[in-house]
């Protein structure tokens, strides 16, 4: 049973703002209503007596409805969703426009729409919403020109627009839906309520939705990866180029946040992005029909040699593989094939197949447990009919357990074969590569659904520490924190290199000499940013040269720039970057799904080379060993030509207790550690080390009182990660 | 010749505080129940009033003081880029200048138990008409207050020449806008320095954003902006981000700063909502003339930020924005009160008043 039963399913719905008048919205809401409602409309306006012959009341407390459709003017909306939470009306749609997306007032119109609602505890969509649809009542709740048909997608759109596009395309092309919901300005309910809903309603086979943003990251990552291990969800985000999140801005005010962190976050979640509407269908399409492959092999039958090899390397660019059919298959394919045929996989059943030879051999190789999935692709021939072949298709399908997708290429000999497999759920296209994508939505999804979500890493951790030095932020003229600040790590037990920060060249030398061995030497101002390209930073120092460094390092800082801060200089321990491999560990905070951490290959190469990858924090421990495995350079970890491997789970180990702080402190909006040196195991040793640390702190959100996770509740049992 | 006690404040350079100390200072001899006169012998900052050219600094003495002198008496040299030119050229005579102001300034010690005099842009400020400071304290016959600023232990040099320069005559020097991280180093080493040289040092007045920003509303008001908000304008700003880059790098660079004002062109809808997010942001103002989206407008009133916008080009306005934090805050009577407080607060004022 889902959280939205009512709203999707009421047995009265109650159009406020009832009208007959032409062109007006309420008047199309309520006839859209009365056309298909399986229940009772409930037109309601004090102005009339009835409404498209239809009894109207004068106030919503009169309708005893258990859905209220708003669609009265701005000026008077607040009133009338006031009176419907005071007639105990819970579920509420709002299509008057006229908020936040209008400036000042509406946004202000918009805060008290939310107030009212929590007031009310009211399931509020909208405001600004196309309104919502319910194809197993026939309601159609919206001011949209077509009903939707019955079908198992449940459709979320950001767009109200795209609603009725969709449904004027899905309706030609046969496609059906469960629940539709514009979700308009997403004041109340927004994609993580129906996401929730949908995860547990039988009727909704697969969750698709258009999404220009996301309200809250982390909780919409927690529900979805509870929604996808039955339902899978597939969602366009738009506003991924930069020209995109431009007009996502504009058109919604949102704040686009990374890609990368959308690529992150949906992925956590378990949420299969699409990049085009017609991917979002054809994954929902399959996604809704077809059984999940337990394989990632497939199986190409087809009369056309050319496609099947371009199906092939589609194969490869899907991260799928091609089956290698066992022995008794490539027998009983020879027995049965013509000697030029080929039976080897992609199986080519020659142009002069008939269509009981191609059933033959898809029977053939189906029936094999080596294939996971099977593309059956053909080109129009003198001894093939399109429509007998899709015959074949079906019945064949019909007795297997793996998915199946169709090509048919050609012109309008296809139309009616296609529509004919569709109908049945299998899939049919033109381009075999998009037939090809389609089956590996399948093998994503079964994926996704094996998934073992862990518990985030977390380790005991001196976080009072952690908030003094967050604190002296307060004291600069910006929000930004260096290597000043590398107690922080110390305190979240990232191991640092020994090391101070001085203000005299005496200091330095006594420090020098408490340190093993050179120490490397830098320049310590928040006003210099590339402190090597000054000459800010000297390596292998001794202790003899350690108070003559100094000046050179003040000096040179004072040249570059007369005006910047000098903190003073950081002496510190040597860190072996010979045998060690310089990693960068970072975090940006994401407007939308909030610390997104980054793991790469680090020190001066990180610009140039761009080899990160990137998780929404908190991780867990697996989700941080697959960090260190995603990056290109994931071999120089390891040990590549004959160097020592490095300290992985000491790494590992760096992100989780990175993951930790980042989750702790809201405050903190950037962070990055480069280098982080991983240096080979060392039984007992340190085997990483934090050089340098660069951060960026928002002192209100410090300030703000239960902003950081003290309020969380959180795994309390340190535990320290499992050394395998 | 009149002995009325006169004190001039100097500066080592432009802007670092002499009016806001200089009407301060007079203001608290006031509350102590002493009559007192105010001038500015070279008016610097200047600006045209239907026609004839003023300092600001008179007019602001004048209202906080109570004061009725004319303003040609308070400002009996208009040191203007004109006035320069022609001082060069020798149709100035020093002389004649120099006699001008000591009458208006007796005028005003006549009538007054003690005088504040107020310098011209930097000590060394008057030197082509023979009109430094270091002169003008001579003619007037006045002790001195120096103001300095202190980033670093370089910003002595300055201090010492001009100490040097005014000799006996240097009552002590007052620091102003001295940063946070500036102030261990000043107050350690740099002070008992200045003391182990004979100089006296009255105090070191911490930075004040109330002091060195301009609010959002008088930004408006300079750059003559239109505000597309209701938000309070009274946050502070003092720097300015130029916003030209994508969203996403636009609020990394954003969430860096404090009491920023994002100056954008007005259909850059990615990094107006970049800059709502942030902070450290104060305020928006869009460029260009174009009207940002209502969704836009929505969000700021939802984060409480004002919105500005102006018909010129961004260049432009960062120039005069720019500007306008460059010159300082418009002086007020606020600012003073402000700068009251902080000398007592910091600074030995019996020494001063």
């Amino acid at each position: 049973m889902g959280t939205l039963n009512e709203l999707f399913d009421p047995d009265r719905v109650a159009v406020v703002g009832a009208t007959a008048r032409e062109g007006a919205v309420g008047r199309a809401v309520t006839s859209n209503l009365l056309d298909d409602f399986d229940g009772d409309t409930v037109p309601v306006n004090p102005n009339y007596d009835e409404v498209l012959d239809t009894p109207c009341v004068d106030e919503v407390a009169d309708a005893d409805a258990d859905v209220a459709v708003v669609v009265v003017p701005p000026s008077i909306v607040l009133d009338a969703i006031e009176a419907c939470g005071e007639a105990g009306v819970r579920n509420v749609v709002v299509i008057t426009a006229g908020f936040g997306e209008t400036g000042e007032d509406g946004a202000a119109r918009e805060r008290r729409l939310a107030e009212l609602a929590d007031e009310h505890d009211l399931n509020l969509v909208g405001p600004n919403s196309l309104g919502i649809m319910s194809t197993p009542s026939g309601m159609n709740a919206t001011f949209g020109p077509e009903n939707a048909l019955p079908g198992g997608l449940s459709f979320m759109s950001q767009s109200g627009a795209f609603v009725t596009a969709v449904l004027d395309w899905a309706n030609d092309n046969g496609i059906g839906f469960k629940d539709v919901v514009s979700l308009g300005n997403k004041a109340v309910l927004d994609e993580t309520d129906f996401v929730d809903h949908w995860g547990s309603d039988e009727e909704t086979d697969v969750i698709i939705g258009y999404l220009e943003g996301i309200e809250d990251g982390r909780e919409f990552i927690e529900t979805a990866r509870e929604t996808t291990q039955d339902t899978p969800i597939v969602a366009v985000k738009s506003g991924r180029t930069s020209a995109g999140a431009q007009a996502a801005s504009s058109h919604t005010g949102t704040l686009a946040g990374s890609d990368k962190a959308y690529e992150a976050g949906l992925d956590q979640a378990g949420v299969i992005r699409a990049e085009s509407v017609d991917e979002l269908f054809d994954s929902a399409g399959i996604l809704g029909s077809q059984p999940l492959p337990d394989t990632d092999s497939v199986a190409i039958v087809t009369n056309a040699g050319g496609p099947g090899v371009m199906a092939t390397d589609a194969v490869g660019d899907a991260d799928l593989d091609m089956a290698s059919f066992t022995g008794a298959t490539s027998d009983r394919l020879a027995e049965s094939m013509p000697e030029e045929a080929n039976i080897h996989n992609p199986v080519d059943v020659i142009g002069d197949a008939d269509v009981e030879r191609f059933r033959e051999a898809l029977e053939i190789t189906v029936a094999d447990d080596n294939v996971g999935a099977a593309l059956v692709l053909a080109a129009p021939t003198a001894t093939i009919e399109f429509d007998e072949l899709a015959d074949a298709i079906e019945a064949v399908s019909e007795e297997m357990d793996a998915p199946v997708a169709a090509c048919l290429m050609g012109g309008d000999r296809t139309r009616e074969p296609k529509q004919q497999l569709q109908a049945k759920g299998i899939p049919c296209y033109f381009d075999p590569a998009r037939a090809i994508d389609s089956l590996a939505t399948l093998a994503r999804y079964r994926d996704i659904k094996a998934r073992d979500y862990a518990p985030p890493m977390a380790f005991d951790v001196d976080r009072e520490r952690a908030r003094e030095i967050l604190g002296t932020v307060r004291d600069r003229d910006d929000n930004r924190l260096g290597v000043e600040a590398m107690e922080l790590l110390d305190a979240y037990g990232i191991p640092t290199p020994d090391g101070e920060i001085v203000d005299s060249p005496e200091r330095a030398r006594e420090v020098a000499e408490g340190v093993d061995g050179d120490v490397v030497m830098k320049i310590v101002s928040p006003d210099i940013l590339h402190k090597s390209d000054i000459g800010g930073v000297a390596v292998g120092v001794s202790d003899d040269d350690v108070a003559d460094t100094y000046e050179d390092l003040i000096t040179r800082a004072r040249n570059y720039q007369p005006d910047a801060t000098v903190l003073g200089v950081q002496v510190q321990e040597m860190v072996n970057l010979d045998d060690g491999v310089e990693t960068i560990v970072g975090m940006n905070r994401d407007p939308q799904f909030g610390p997104l951490l980054m793991f790469g290959l680090g020190g001066i190469f990180v610009e140039v080379m761009e080899d990160t990858t990137f998780r929404v924090a908190p991780v867990s421990e697996p989700e941080a060993r697959e960090m260190t495995e995603e990056i290109q350079s994931a071999p120089l970890l390891r040990g590549a030509r004959g160097r020592d491997p490095v300290d992985v789970d000491a790494v590992i180990e760096t992100i989780g207790r990175l993951s930790q702080l980042v989750t702790d402190f809201p405050a903190i909006l950037e962070l990055d550690i480069n280098p982080l040196v991983a240096l080979p195991d060392d039984d007992g040793g340190t085997n990483a080390a934090a050089v340098d640390v660069r951060l960026t702190v928002d002192p209100e959100a410090l300030d703000a009182p239960g902003t950081d996770a003290e309020t969380d509740p959180k795994p309390l049992d340190a535990e320290e990660p499992t050394d395998d | 010749m009149t002995d009325t006690p006169t004190t001039l404040v100097t500066a080592t350079g432009d802007s670092a505080g002499k009016t806001a100390i200089t009407v301060a200072l007079a203001r608290l001899a006031a509350d102590r129940d002493r009559s007192v006169g105010y001038m500015k012998p070279k008016g610097t900052r200047l600006q045209s009033n239907v026609g004839k050219t003023l300092d600001q600094d008179p007019m602001l003495a004048r209202e906080v003081l109570g004061l009725d002198a004319e303003m040609h008496q308070m400002e009996p040299v208009v040191y203007s880029p004109t006035f320069v030119e022609g001082a060069i050229r020798g149709t100035e005579d020093p002389d004649a200048l120099r006699d001008r102001i000591r009458e208006e300034y007796d005028d005003i010690a006549a009538d007054n138990d003690q005088v504040f005099v107020e310098g011209g842009g930097s000590w060394t400020t008057g030197g082509v008409v023979d009109l430094t400071d270091v002169d003008v304290a001579e003619l007037l016959d006045a002790r001195v207050v120096l103001v300095a600023e202190y980033g670093s232990p370089n910003d002595l040099d300055e201090v010492l020449a001009a100490a040097d320069a005014f000799g006996d005559r240097l009552a002590g020097v007052v620091f102003n806008k001295v940063s946070d991280d500036a102030f261990e180093s000043l107050d350690q080493d740099g002070i008992p320095f200045l003391e182990s040289k004979g100089i006296t040092v009255f105090g070191a007045i911490p930075h004040e954003k109330e002091l060195a920003g301009v609010t959002v509303g008088e930004l408006a008001d300079e750059l003559g902006a239109e505000l597309l908000t209701d938000a309070p304008t009274d946050a502070f700003v003092e720097r300015f981000l130029v916003g030209a880059m994508g969203g996403d790098e636009a609020l990394r660079y954003f969430r860096r700063a404090r009491d920023a004002a994002v100056i954008t062109g007005g259909d850059r809808a990615d990094v107006q909502t970049a800059a709502l997010d942030a902070s450290g942001v104060a305020c928006l103002v869009l460029t260009g003339g174009h009207r940002p989206s209502g969704a836009v407008l929505g969000k700021a009133a939802d984060a409480g930020k004002p919105v500005l916008a102006v018909n010129t080009d961004t260049v432009t306005a960062i120039d005069r924005a720019e500007g306008v934090i460059r010159g300082g805050r418009t002086r007020d009577v606020r600012t003073v009160d402000r700068m009251a407080e902080l000398l007592g607060d910091h600074v030995d004022v019996d020494a001063l008043v």
